[in-house]
């Protein structure tokens, strides 16, 4: 018998375990008889003691998990696989202590769209790995190589609760966990850290510096004098790309910028072309993506879009909207040109844009119609409700959207591209059709 | 005659308000623009002096002329306009069997070879003057009779939801200013479940799309608002296409609001059905051969907000098409007060309801 029980593993120990207090704890309350009132009482009494108590992780999870007090999901039947923001901050473990300071400002800043853009999100958190490398002290007992991984791994979960991890970052991801794992236990700690943050510098270089560079130089065939370009959005390739055309080129061309609602990221293509001080070369028209059907009808000569990823079966997986635009001007025989480094491939597989997704919030929507989506953190929108109450201050006819239980409002972030939209995928490597994606990631693995 | 000496004062003492309402856009809904013009028209016919049928219809075209020009990218007056024309037409040849019965009818080829002229002699010369008050009730009457057509356009189109819609089905819409589709949908909630999606159609009626979500939600259907990027996102998960116009031509091609275009061009490319909601008077006799002509375009400072002035300095063109045309091809079946029709029979609906002779009112 004493035999067999020790045959048990130990997972099913633990359960066994929890039921068993689970038991015991019924018991309790049915022999004790507590009333309602004085469960309240207890309730509060709790409350009391947990304010009192230390700040621990385990308890301020608690918290945060108690200030949520109702889950109010409102995400349509169709999309209700897809993670909310609230979720994402209620499963995530606020362990702020173990948190860098540098990864809590880039958690912040990715989501308030301070930082957007797969390029920027991704050269953005490598360098604040590099300050957490830095500042990282091995705790006795454990060697960098197993420690530092997992202690990534804390900040990689906190920064998961401003937006998911894009594609290329989790390739960068996977990479450094790499590089950790194949430092050997006998360099000293400070050599360590420093073969590490070099690593960190050549790998940004190297996969988005230089790549851009190859891409730009690639691409800046297809733009010729006078030419019309159509592009959609804000993605730094292309950005870099028109720069690159009228700066070392000499070229001039017209540009559309089609935009949308709710991030405006072509503005922000726009304003740093401005900046740049290259708009006497480049005659740019701006419209929004609805009025693209007349926008079209305009010669354009070519259309470039940005990429979030490529995925394995060959579809483009982009900005919301990417589509429509590759769709239409495939049908009216527009070559559609995309530009995307090879850390952003990914063997992932996907055929609709439903399944996988990144679900934003349904209020930036409302809120405001012309600017893109300010946002507050998620403490600070918790407190100003709390200070606010009830009362609302704008007027919109889906000012209080919430209690119409039948009214749902969609936010996603990407959309998928078929690969026959597609006429060329220009990255560092040379330019290929959507199709040889997984000829690329082949031939990556193998190195 | 001159145009001056057709349009008597008071004639224009009546069209007046109804052009600068038109011209200031202060006439937005299509369904009252169509009653404004019948009864504006009701009230010429009853103030201004003719003699004969031939008369009226010059002075009802003349009017047509003036409300056209005053907004020439509204198809609508002209619609109302030509089918006035039409009761007007219809009585006088009645009249005219009724003395000679053997006139060729208009509608076939043999009267593209005679003229108008004989014709106008031989109504001349058949009418007496007692008969123009008996004339001027039929066709007050049957200008009562469109009227009334017009405003109850919606329950017409509202009897043919069971046979399109089936349960737990996705609908997507991408106008939501379209009061037709909005009484469409709540009068399918009666008798089936179905979700509805609803593009925002920024920047030009974003406000009426909340509203519109708003009221469907309050009725207990399914509601989803998206942006308009995100159409071919969820086109996959769609079952029907269902837009509201602004005018049908001919030919069956129709405008729209902007953006309902690619959202038909992603359905097409789904092979989603796309069904469009217009009321018998959006059809228009015209056909759409200039298609930059038709597209209006709005307040560009709603694309490009003009506090932007580093963005507003450096941009060459920002448009704002309020309007898109949409091909023929790309929608499956109209859906009117009198049944729905395939794009390609558009045409046919257009003679059953229109004079030739009245396409062109200059």
């Amino acid at each position: 018998m004493s035999q067999e029980q020790s045959k048990l593993s130990s997972k099913e120990l633990k359960e066994l375990k929890k039921k068993e207090k689970a038991a015991r704890r019924q018991a309790q309350k049915e022999a004790s008889g507590i009333t309602p009132e004085q469960q309240q009482k207890n309730l509060e009494q709790k409350l009391q003691e947990t304010k009192k108590t230390s700040q621990t992780p385990t308890n301020l999870k608690k918290q945060l998990n108690q200030t949520l007090i109702k889950n109010e999901k409102k995400v349509p039947h169709l999309f209700g696989h897809l993670e909310t923001r609230e979720q994402r901050n209620a499963s995530s473990p606020t362990i702020s202590n173990l948190v860098h300071p540098s990864i809590l400002t880039l958690t912040l800043k990715y989501s308030n769209y301070k930082i957007v853009g797969s390029n920027s999100r991704l050269k953005n958190m490598l360098l604040a790995f590099k300050q957490v490398i830095e500042d990282y002290k091995t705790p006795e007992s454990t060697t960098l190589s197993r420690h530092l991984t997992n202690h990534l791994s804390h900040q990689i979960e906190y920064l998961k609760t401003g937006r998911p991890l894009s594609v290329s970052m989790g390739n960068a991801i996977r990479w450094l966990k790499q590089e950790i794992s194949h430092i050997s236990i006998d360099i000293n700690e400070l050599k360590a850290k420093e073969i590490l943050c070099s690593k960190i510098d050549d790998f940004v270089k190297e996969k988005i510096e230089l790549s851009d560079r190859l891409i730009v130089e690639n691409a800046s065939k297809h733009i010729s004098n006078g030419s019309t370009i159509l592009t959609y959005g804000h993605s730094q390739v292309l950005e870099e790309l028109f720069k690159y055309c009228v700066l070392e080129q000499d070229k001039t061309f017209n540009l559309i910028i089609v935009d949308s609602r709710p991030l405006f990221e072509g503005k922000k293509l726009f304003r740093n072309l401005v900046d740049s001080d290259v708009t006497n070369s480049i005659r740019i028209q701006y419209a929004l993506l609805n009025s693209l059907n007349s926008t079209l009808l305009e010669d354009v000569d070519v259309v470039f879009l940005g990429a979030h990823a490529m995925l394995s079966n060959g579809r483009l997986y982009s900005r919301v909207g990417t589509a429509l635009i590759a769709m239409m001007s495939h049908t009216r025989n527009i070559p559609v040109l995309t530009c995307c480094e090879s850390i952003k491939f990914s063997d992932k597989v996907q055929l609709d844009s439903v399944t996988t997704n990144e679900l934003a919030d349904s209020e930036d929507l409302i809120n405001n119609f012309n600017i893109p989506p300010q946002k507050k953190s998620f403490a600070l929108e918790q407190f100003i409700k709390q200070e606010k109450g009830e009362e609302s201050i704008n007027d919109s006819p889906l000012a209080n959207w919430k209690d119409l239980p039948n009214l749902n409002i969609l936010n996603i972030l990407y959309d998928l591209t078929p690969p026959e939209y597609i006429k060329k995928v220009v990255t560092e490597l040379g330019s290929l059709p959507p199709s040889s994606v997984p000829v690329i990631l082949r031939e990556y693995k193998n190195t | 005659m001159t145009s001056k000496q057709i349009i008597t004062p008071e004639i224009h003492s009546l069209i007046d308000p109804v052009i600068s309402n038109l011209k200031r856009h202060q006439l937005i809904e299509d369904k009252d623009v169509a009653l404004t013009i019948a009864k504006l028209l009701m009230k010429v016919i009853s103030v201004s002096k003719w003699s004969n049928p031939q008369e009226l219809i010059e002075i009802i075209r003349k009017v047509g002329l003036i409300i056209h020009k005053s907004y020439p990218r509204k198809i609508i007056p002209g619609n109302i306009v030509r089918r006035v024309l039409f009761i007007i037409r219809e009585e006088t040849i009645e009249e005219e069997d009724n003395i000679n019965s053997n006139f060729p009818m208009m509608s076939s080829m043999f009267s593209l070879l005679t003229t108008n002229k004989r014709k106008e002699d031989q109504i001349q010369v058949a009418k007496p003057k007692e008969k123009t008050s008996d004339l001027r009730s039929i066709i007050a009457q049957g200008i009562r009779e469109l009227i009334d057509e017009i405003s109850n356009v919606n329950e017409g189109i509202e009897n043919m939801i069971a046979d399109l819609i089936h349960d737990n089905e996705v609908l997507l819409t991408p106008t939501p200013n379209s009061d037709s589709v909005l009484h469409f949908l709540i009068k399918a909630k009666t008798k089936r479940n179905f979700t509805v999606l609803v593009t925002e159609n920024y920047p030009n009626d974003i406000e009426k799309s909340h509203y519109f979500v708003k009221k469907l939600a309050e009725h207990k259907i399914e509601t989803i608002l998206i942006p308009d990027s995100t159409s071919y996102a969820v086109m996959s998960r769609v079952g029907k296409v269902i837009i509201g116009t602004n005018a049908v031509f001919a030919n069956g091609g129709c405008l729209s609001n902007s953006g309902v275009s690619q959202v038909v061009e992603c359905a097409k490319e789904h092979k989603t059905p796309v069904f469009a909601v217009a009321g018998l008077y959006k059809l228009s006799p015209l056909y759409p051969f200039t298609k930059d002509d038709l597209i209006e375009v709005g307040n560009s400072g709603k694309v490009l907000n003009y506090d932007d002035y580093k963005l507003i300095e450096n941009v060459q063109v920002v448009t704002n098409t309020l309007e898109d045309y949409i091909p023929p091809d790309l929608i499956d079946i109209f859906i009117t007060n009198i049944g729905g029709f395939a794009s390609t029979f558009i045409y046919r609906i257009v003679l059953d309801n229109y004079k030739v002779e009245d396409n062109k009112l200059d």
